[in-house]
């Protein structure tokens, strides 16, 4: 990935709930604007809402006064690059990634989700080093009409 | 942000009754802000004893696993009273998020309001 020819915009919330839209906002208009197709704009709205969502309720959901959120937009050529930052508590990110879901009606749907509607994943957490989730849809080639 | 704010913001919920079942209709986005909404009115029917709930998701325009988790928390209450939970959905980009995670598989899944008496016969004729 050529991160010399990225163009990146940066966005601060608060770790508040009622924000989480606002991040979702600018996911969509960005990935409108470069022309990716309607359902991969739903994707990254729903992919942006589970990064924002996990960071703040990581981060007290306002109940405390926590640091903000900082979500970071990043468009190449034929890519946007999503990453949500907390300086919340952090936490074991092999326990989430590694466990098995035996029970649909489980906690936990949120990382999963993500995965399955971006093309990139990436987690770097420790516990009590905040959390850095990263994710990229790439622009899928146009099919001709034959 | 106030509270008038708050109420009016992002989910618009209403309930009515249709007989032996309540039907959720909501208009809006579902995510962590606005799901207590959702989850309050699913709260509220079990509360009267109104067990057989249907969760109309045609108006709505974005739902995470966030609402997600609101309308497992609400089956697994129903389903303890012997009830059931099941939403209206004939949009792709919602049902999508059910798919991935399973929940179609758990949740009755009605294309509209039509659809709901006919499930609610075949399912009294099945008991």
């Amino acid at each position: 990935m050529p991160a010399d020819s990225e163009r990146c915009y940066e966005l601060e919330i608060p770790a508040k709930a009622q924000y989480v839209s606002l991040a979702r906002l600018l996911a969509s208009s960005i990935a409108r604007n470069m022309c990716f197709p309607e359902e991969d704009v739903d994707d990254l709205k729903v992919a942006v809402s589970e990064m924002c969502t996990n960071a703040i309720v990581h981060s007290g959901n306002g109940t405390v006064e926590k640091p903000p959120i900082l979500v970071r937009y990043c468009t190449g050529k034929d890519y946007l690059k999503v990453q949500v930052s907390d300086r919340g508590p952090g936490f074991d990110i092999g326990c989430v990634l590694n466990r098995e879901r035996t029970d649909l009606l489980e906690k936990g749907r949120g990382i999963p989700l993500i995965q399955c509607l971006v093309d990139e994943f990436q987690c770097d957490s420790e516990p009590g080093s905040g959390t850095v989730v990263t994710v990229v849809k790439y622009l899928r080639p146009r099919e001709n009409p034959s | 942000m106030d509270e008038k704010d708050k109420a009016d913001s992002g989910l618009k919920v209403a309930v009515e009754d249709l007989g032996d079942i309540s039907l959720v209709s909501l208009v809006g986005e579902v995510d962590v802000y606005t799901a207590p909404k959702l989850k309050d009115a699913i709260n509220s029917l079990v509360e009267r004893g109104r067990y057989h709930i249907v969760v109309d998701l045609e108006k709505v325009v974005f739902l995470d696993s966030t609402g997600l988790g609101v309308l497992v928390g609400g089956l697994k209450k129903v389903k303890s009273n012997e009830g059931e939970l099941g939403i209206i959905c004939n949009q792709e980009r919602i049902l999508r998020v059910f798919r991935i995670t399973g929940l179609t598989k758990v949740f009755p899944v009605y294309r509209n309001r039509d659809e709901i008496p006919t499930k609610e016969r075949e399912r009294q004729d099945a008991g």
